[in-house]
């Protein structure tokens, strides 16, 4: 799953995420983080066996976790299949169908916003 | 051995065979280029792409009183209107002129927004004539209310295009769509194998008044495009660069908006989306043969738009099956592409087209004059005060700085000489980092004593052989105030402030 962790700034000088994968067994990837003193956020996927658990220490710990559902939207009304997208994207979330249709994928997509931004008919949005 | 007539006669009797261009590579592929020419009578093609050299020619008609219009606002855009009392032509590229709007909503949006039919707004201001005494009008027009709306797009359908890709490592904002740093991603337009001009590439049947597809209308090509070139390296019969083009009117109240569409390329501007689609009929088996060109011999160049010169490197040729694969390879990396043109969009123009002639709806035409095949070539634009570069400033005395000075020193340097900014070089005299007079405010708050420790060590550079409007961009887009000169092997050369650029501009 993926989720965003908010840090409050009381805990952002604490070593929580390298005690998470020390005493759990999960696969852990951080796809963006923003942390400064003033606290702040990390998107994350998280999966495994012990996730559950790993959850439930991240949560006692004092992080805020926020799971995120849908992150990319193509509207198809403006999509013209031009694929400059394509290229942009950094996890390959955006690709071509067989027929040339643009395809995006939830899933894989971090929320970047690059495409979102270089899309000549403003026909991609991010949304949480 | 066949005649435009004769596949005339088999469309109105319901006999003609028509494939799609890229139906006709196979074709060709499995039964043979004798059987195959003998058995298709037209090949459609078709592309959906950026055009920025589109636009369209409107007359309002006549309001009472009259007004003879000098400026001209669409929605907010400004159509040329220095063409008689109440035409104006809308050109695609055209920005907003509100700076909220700016490049989202330009000329091809209003465009787009006509043959939605949309309501739009027009104003318009004029000097005011005897017999057009009227001086203002601001009223709402639409593409029913106006006498004609007809597309003339002066350089549509290039040949063939150049794929681009950006060494620099910033992220550049192009035509050809966003270039991440460090040849981080590569774009290509043309439609390869379903292109029109690769179907025909010496325009064998392709000419003035040949009837198309347009944007969902049936419009006629009205000659060569500007810029137009024949002179150009050819492989497989087909250039490998930009070559020839070409020029198209259509009926905007006939268009579909499914075919035709406002776009923005980011940070670069407005341009009109544009579908065409060209019927060759096969008369004979050379033509058969080229409608059967494949993506894997249609080839182009890879260009390096990190240079921003007339003149762009090419980084090594590719051909469209490669680039259509999603990856190719640049200095041993794989680097992802983007096609820019819908592939998707090209293939249902060439079936709408294929399915209009299927119905008997749409006839082929023989051009009335061929398009030229030889002698022209592109000419640039020679400006007759020639560019100066950055070697051609007038320098100050070098000032430098070393990576173990001390601040203090580097601070009374810098007050000594009345200068913001520091390069500081190793003994060879070679960029390591800048420093600027803030860099030294910092150090001394936080009682840092390494200059090293405070310098920028990513720095922007101006390039001894570069004009100068080109630094002067940069000073602008990086929001920098100065920047050190660099020659060949990286020694620094000066220092170039804005201050310097704008003495330059505002003197002689």
């Amino acid at each position: 799953m993926k989720a965003w962790l908010t840090f409050s700034p009381s805990i952002v000088n604490r070593a929580i995420i390298s005690d998470l994968v020390k005493n759990f067994e999960i696969t852990f990837n951080i796809l963006r983080a923003d942390i400064t003193p003033k606290g702040g956020k990390m998107l994350i996927e998280i999966g495994g066996k012990q996730r559950k658990q790993a959850i439930k220490f991240l949560e006692k710990e004092g992080i805020k976790l926020t799971p995120i559902k849908k992150v990319v939207k193509k509207d198809e009304e403006k999509c013209i299949d031009c694929g400059a997208c394509i290229s942009l994207c950094p996890v390959k979330a955006i690709c071509p169908a067989d027929d040339w249709t643009v395809d995006v994928d939830d899933q894989l997509c971090i929320g970047c916003g690059f495409c979102t931004f270089s899309c000549p008919t403003r026909a991609i949005k991010v949304t949480e | 051995m066949k005649t435009v007539e004769e596949i005339n006669q088999r469309i109105k009797d319901g006999d003609a065979v028509v494939v799609t261009a890229a139906e006709m590579t196979s074709l060709v592929k499995d039964n043979g280029l004798k059987e195959t020419a003998k058995e298709v009578d037209v090949v459609t093609t078709g592309t959906f792409g950026a055009m920025c050299s589109s636009g369209a020619f409107l007359n309002f008609g006549h309001s009472d009183p009259p007004i003879k219009m000098s400026r001209t606002f669409i929605n907010g855009v400004e159509a040329y209107s220095g063409l008689a009392a109440v035409d104006a032509y809308l050109g695609a590229t055209q920005p907003n002129r509100n700076p909220d709007v700016g490049l989202e909503h330009g000329g091809a949006h209003v465009i787009e927004d006509l043959i939605r039919g949309e309501e739009v707004e027009l104003y318009a201001e004029a000097y005011g004539t005897d017999c057009y005494p009227l001086t203002e009008i601001k009223t709402q027009i639409s593409l029913e209310s106006l006498n004609q709306a007809i597309m003339v797009n002066p350089r549509n359908c290039y040949q063939n295009y150049a794929a681009a890709t950006n060494s620099t490592d910033e992220t550049l904002y192009t035509y050809m769509g966003t270039l991440l740093p460090n040849n981080g991603n590569v774009s290509y337009s043309s439609a390869g194998e379903l292109s029109p001009l690769l179907n025909d590439p010496y325009f064998q049947t392709i000419g003035t008044g040949t009837r198309i597809f347009l944007c969902g209308a049936q419009g006629y090509i009205m000659g060569e495009g500007t810029q137009f070139a024949t002179d150009v390296e050819r492989k497989n019969g087909v250039p490998v660069s930009t070559a020839g083009n070409l020029m198209l009117k259509g009926d905007m109240k006939e268009m579909d908006a499914d075919f035709v569409r406002g776009a923005t390329m980011p940070k670069y501007g407005p341009t009109l989306y544009v579908g065409a689609g060209i019927p060759i009929p096969v008369l004979n088996e050379e033509i058969a043969k080229r409608t059967a060109i494949s993506d894997e011999e249609i080839e182009c160049r890879i260009i390096d738009y990190g240079v921003t010169r007339r003149s762009k490197p090419t980084v090594r040729p590719a051909n469209y099956h490669e680039l259509k694969t999603g990856t190719i390879e640049l200095d041993g990396v794989e680097v992802p592409t983007s096609p820019l043109s819908s592939h998707k969009k090209a293939l249902e123009i060439a079936l709408e087209l294929k399915k209009w002639i299927d119905k008997g709806e749409f006839y082929l035409t023989s051009p009335v004059e061929k398009l030229p095949t030889e002698g022209l070539v592109v000419k640039p634009l020679e400006i007759q005060k020639p560019s100066i570069l950055v070697k051609d400033l007038k320098g100050e005395a070098l000032i430098l700085a070393r990576p173990n000075d001390q601040i203090n020193e580097v601070a009374q340097k810098m007050v000594k000489n009345s200068i913001n900014h520091l390069p500081v070089v190793d003994e060879r005299n070679k960029l390591l980092g800048i420093v600027t007079s803030w860099d030294i405010a910092n150090a001394v708050a936080h009682g840092k004593k390494n200059l090293t420790d405070v310098m920028t060590k990513k720095v922007i550079i101006a390039r001894e052989e570069e004009p100068v409007d080109v630094i002067a961009r940069r000073i602008d887009k990086n929001k920098i105030s100065g920047l050190p000169v660099i020659d060949k092997d990286n020694r620094v050369k000066g220092m170039v402030t804005a201050e310097d650029i704008s003495r330059l501009i505002g003197g002689d």
